[in-house]
């Protein structure tokens, strides 16, 4: 079963599972029985590298602040996913944009596992500094990066898949368009009340005749201009489904930005809620710390603790 | 008539060695081993870590360095690898080069074992210089100028053999930049956490530093500060600083 998992975290990250025909059909293939336990694994790992650095410290609540830290990190994302799923979800209806509810969850489970996959595959990194430094602040802006880093891949992922499903929107969209003004145009061809017309005969010595226009002067042949009509309109179709794209394209970018800027509200306060990760040396271990201040201050005060050391 | 005689081991080294770092197949076509460029950094790299050790191994406690350093420079290159590769292969599938993996790591690779033989080719060069009889300065010196010579060699081949895939995707640019800098970010670490691999005058000779452990860009940080600082920054007090004279 978790191999099968795994499986299908390799295909998500190699965006098999968020494919435009797929989307076309309405069906963002990720399956929520194996994403989120493999959410809870993944921020596991990660939480568990973060974790370490309590260790080198080697006091009383180290092992219990390791323990702490791999409990809390996934949680961290997965808290945060259900204190803003209702706006997320709302925001995204009222925008214009028709994900159904399950395909709204899906998408957005999808990019947390890609942020934390991303953020675990980092974990080595993180666990060799950790093992290997005593400066806290150090460590605070590691994993301020690299979970940056995983972050952005992460809104990479949620920005695709959001114009995947925009443009195969759009495109059918369109195609519907056009067939109903193919019928609307032709309602008497479409339903063969009128002959076929025969394909016009060139006479040996003829000059070959202008695909698109009759000379002046000349009778067009009907089915050369019935050609040409739906040419003309195949054209001012797919310049419709042009329009239609970026048009849900923005859509897309918009609902993005708005998912980010509440995604990233709540999910550094909710980290500052559910702190320490990381464990200060300094300080004993408690499972939460009082609640004041927020996220912003507190990476502003290591900045300026890292660079001028007061 | 034909030669049955064996080829000569410098026709072997340019089959077996060079010719497959520098193109990834021998020069018969089949494919090179993947083993040879893990081999290359252990033999090529230990090679040069002895040379390097060896700066005024007169008492036998300083002779200790020279294997000291024979294994921790491959030590360096391949930790540094292994704890670099899981973000590696996951970025480079997100951002869809999964299939080309495998080209990627082989050209990263054949830069390791360029730099690592680049490296063992200037050993007798460092040996000869320590012989001239430099002091611990000038030798750190000389391998921080041996490391970035053989860095650029490594870099050149990596390169190479890099560039089809850089023909195909500008995705494998970005691919390329990151290892650089994951890989830059925790090897000086991981040189800093295993040194010393010259041996300061007057401190004992271990296979690590005896100390609290630190960090390498904590350390630079504070230098840097600490030099600012002497030169008058950072200063509450602007007046204490001598002024520009007026003109």
């Amino acid at each position: 079963m978790v191999i099968n998992w795994f499986k299908q975290l390799d295909e998500l990250l190699r965006g098999e599972r968020v494919r435009g025909d797929l989307l076309l059909k309405g069906k963002i293939d990720l399956d929520l029985k194996a994403f989120v336990p493999l959410s809870i694994i993944l921020g596991g790992v990660y939480g568990f590298f973060m974790g370490l650095y309590a260790l080198l410290a080697w006091r009383a609540g180290s092992s219990m602040q390791l323990l702490a830290t791999t409990v809390k990190l996934p949680a961290l994302f997965l808290l945060t996913l259900g204190v803003t799923f209702p706006s997320l979800y709302v925001f995204n209806a009222l925008v214009g944009c028709r994900m159904t509810f399950g395909a709204t969850i899906r998408v957005l489970v999808g990019a947390i596992v890609v942020n934390l996959a991303v953020a675990a595959s980092l974990g080595p990194i993180l666990g060799f500094f950790s093992l290997s430094t005593t400066s806290y602040t150090f460590i605070v802006l590691l994993n301020v990066a690299l979970l940056g880093i995983g972050g952005i891949v992460s809104l990479g992922f949620l920005l695709r898949a959001l114009r995947a499903l925009a443009r195969s929107r759009a495109y059918s969209e369109a195609a519907d368009d056009a067939e109903r003004a193919m019928h609307s145009q032709y309602p008497q061809q479409q339903h063969s009340q009128a002959p076929p017309m025969p394909p016009p005969i060139p006479s040996p010595g003829a000059p070959p005749i202008n695909a698109g226009f009759a000379r002046y002067g000349e009778q067009e042949d009907p089915a050369r201009a019935a050609e040409r009509m739906r040419q003309a309109m195949a054209t001012a179709a797919a310049r419709r489904a042009e329009q239609q794209v970026a048009r849900r394209e923005g859509v897309a970018n918009f609902i993005l930005t708005i998912w980010v800027v509440i995604y990233m509200l709540v999910g550094t306060q909710m980290g500052w809620i559910l702190r320490p990760f990381i464990g200060n040396p300094s300080s004993e271990f408690t499972w939460f710390r009082p609640r004041d201040g927020s996220f912003f201050t507190a990476v502003w005060g290591a900045m300026h603790h890292f660079f001028f050391g007061n | 008539m034909t030669s049955s005689r064996a080829p000569s081991p410098t026709i072997r080294f340019e089959d077996h060695l060079l010719h497959p770092i520098l193109t990834g197949a021998r020069p018969d076509g089949a494919r090179s081993r993947w083993w040879v460029y893990p081999l290359t950094v252990l033999i090529a790299g230990a090679i040069y870590g002895a040379a390097m050790g060896s700066w005024s191994a007169g008492t036998s406690e300083r002779m200790l360095l020279i294997p000291y350093a024979a294994a921790k420079v491959p030590l360096v290159v391949l930790a540094t690898t292994l704890i670099c590769l899981p973000g590696y292969f996951v970025l480079s599938t997100v951002v869809g080069l999964r299939a080309d993996f495998r080209a990627a790591i082989a050209a990263i690779a054949a830069g390791q074992a360029a730099v690592t033989l680049a490296l063992s080719s200037l050993a007798p060069v460092v040996r000869f210089v320590y012989f001239s009889g430099i002091g611990h300065g000038q030798a750190l010196l000389l391998s921080v100028a041996m490391f970035t010579l053989a860095t650029c060699v490594g870099y050149a081949v990596m390169l190479r053999r890099y560039r089809p895939l850089l023909a195909k995707s500008r995705r494998h640019r970005v691919m390329l930049a990151a290892w650089i800098g994951m890989y830059i970010f925790v090897g000086i670490q991981m040189g800093w956490m295993l040194r010393p691999f010259v041996g300061t005058p007057g401190m004992p000779v271990t296979f690590v530093r005896q100390e609290p452990l630190s960090n390498a860009y904590v350390a630079v940080g504070r230098i840097v500060v600490q030099s600012l600082k002497e030169l008058g920054w950072g200063e509450k007090d602007a007046t204490d600083r001598p002024s520009r004279p007026y003109r």
